[in-house]
């Protein structure tokens, strides 16, 4: 299976293991990721905020690219970038006129009818937990995760056609067919704190911190993520929450392409599992998951 | 303290609204469902509904004044919740844009600096530096070392790459110049040509 690939700025940069563990399991299952030529920044939260039609022109870039593109189909693991792909095709298919606004900007013609998967639906969906079954060989048992979806990959449904916002399963499905035990809690699609994590970390810090502290209440040994954004503001504001708590959480945040990895034997390195803050490779060497 | 004046632009402020963010406002309950799911709505941020009431009321200074679409994350909660669907990241984006074209000072300036230096890294690269970009922000705002040790402690891993920092894009040229066709287009429609 061939399909188009767009990783987006932050998984050449500060979620590379999200990229790097990506390619690995794609290429264990023959799914050929064929990465866009030129592809550029989807604008992020801040182009969405600040300048509507800067956002839709910078998608419009990336749908022409998609659309020369052989596979008519693409997967985006971040699920900004995939959220804002797929607003901006429908928006213009909604509103002409803003498609020949935009057309006239990026000088390309748009045809709006690509098929836009972010990565967990396409793993579950389209290659299937039969096949990812089929390559597991090193089952994750033992190990006690909760899956944590975000909002982006998720929210609002009228974009994403997400079935279930307030539980989502697909990855929950992909982990427990990869022999983790996969616990249940109900924070999967509330929020991390997202682009504020800089501007104001305050406020990242306490809505982090909600999901971290009913993660270890739950009895999690770590949290499963498919967004690098997620990752890192779990990850890096761990520690602030944990002095404001008195006490060390230390709870790995996974990206599930490198559980996946690890269940297909692939070596931990090259999923990146060495890159987190709080380290991983200690809970997997404890668990047996790793040599 | 906002009053209202009657004045016509008062009047307008709702219907631009409407037809910039495509949400309609009028359609809102007051339910409230969009401020209790929403992350960002606290004491000192009021929240969706509020901010609909006070565009409603044609309170516009209060309104582009609200921190509350400056926080907004766009996690889309409100619009998956709301009886009528309405999308308040749409709402933001199109207060955003008013506030700019009016010079009403940002009143989150923090969140305003980052959205900016975030764009013009877009701008200038094609593609956005994250780290250029968190590096002018704490410069900017006088904590050059906020979150340095973490910072140091990823480079360590291997995580993030300090070369990064002098990586160009060669998708830049190709953006800056549609940055550019689009803002002397929005100077034709402020002229009115
Ligand atoms: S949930 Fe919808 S109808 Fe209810 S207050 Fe919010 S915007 Fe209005
Ligand atoms: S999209 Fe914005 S306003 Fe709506 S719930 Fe999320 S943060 Fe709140």
């Amino acid at each position: 299976m061939k399909v188009s690939y767009y990783p987006g700025c932050s998984l050449e940069s500060t979620g590379k293991s999200y990229d790097h563990s990506t390619r690995e399991v794609c290429g264990a299952l023959g799914v050929e990721l064929q990465e866009v030529t030129d592809w550029v920044c989807c604008g992020s939260s801040a182009g969405l905020k600040m300048n509507r039609f800067v956002s839709t022109a910078l998608s419009g870039v990336n749908l022409a690219l998609l659309e020369k593109e052989e596979p008519g189909e693409v997967v985006a693991p971040c699920p900004f970038c995939y959220r804002r792909l797929a607003s901006a095709q429908e928006e213009m298919r909604q509103d002409p006129k803003l498609k020949g606004e935009v057309e006239e900007v990026i000088d390309a013609e748009l045809v709006g009818s690509l098929k836009i998967h972010n990565l967990v639906t396409f793993l579950r969906e389209k290659v299937g937990l039969e096949a990812i079954g089929a390559k597991l060989k090193k089952p994750l048992a033992g190990l006690k995760v909760v899956p944590y979806y975000g909002c982006f990959m998720v929210k609002p449904q009228q974009v994403t056609g997400c079935g279930d916002t307030e539980n989502p399963t697909s990855m929950d499905e992909i982990l427990a067919a990869l022999g983790a035990e996969v616990l249940d809690w109900d924070f999967k699609t509330e929020c991390c704190g997202a682009g504020l994590s800089l501007s104001k970390t305050d406020k990242a810090v306490e809505l982090s911190g909600r999901l971290i502290r009913e993660a270890a209440f739950r009895g999690a040994d770590a949290i499963v993520v498919a967004c690098q954004l997620c990752q890192a503001n779990l990850d890096v504001r761990q520690g602030q929450v944990g002095k404001e708590d008195n006490k060390q959480y230390d709870l790995p945040v996974i990206y599930f392409t490198q559980l996946m990895g690890l269940a297909f034997g692939l070596a931990p390195a090259a999923l990146g599992l060495n890159h987190h803050l709080v380290d991983p490779v200690a809970l997997l060497q404890k668990k047996g998951l790793i040599g | 303290m906002n009053r209202l004046t009657g004045a016509a632009v008062e009047k307008d402020f709702l219907s631009r609204v409407i037809e910039e963010s495509g949400q309609n406002l009028l359609a809102c309950l007051q339910c409230g469902k969009c401020s209790g799911g929403c992350p960002i709505s606290s004491d000192e941020v009021a929240g969706p509904r509020r901010l609909i009431a006070e565009i409603l009321y044609g309170n516009k200074r209060q309104a582009l004044e609200d921190p509350t679409w400056w926080y907004c994350v766009a996690c889309g909660t409100c619009m998956t919740r709301c009886p009528v669907e309405i999308n308040m990241y749409r709402v933001a984006t199109a207060l955003a844009e008013m506030a700019e074209e009016e010079k009403v000072p940002p009143s989150e300036p923090d969140i305003h600096l980052f959205e900016e230096l975030f764009l013009k890294s877009v701008e200038k690269y094609g593609r956005a530096n994250e780290l250029k970009v968190v590096m002018n922000f704490n410069l900017r705002t006088h904590h050059p070392f906020k979150d340095m040790g973490v910072g140091m402690t990823l480079m360590r891993k291997g995580a993030i790459n300090p070369g990064e920092f002098l990586k160009g894009g060669r998708a830049g040229e190709r953006v800056a110049r549609i940055f550019s066709r689009i803002s002397s287009k929005a100077q034709r429609k402020g002229t009115g040509e």
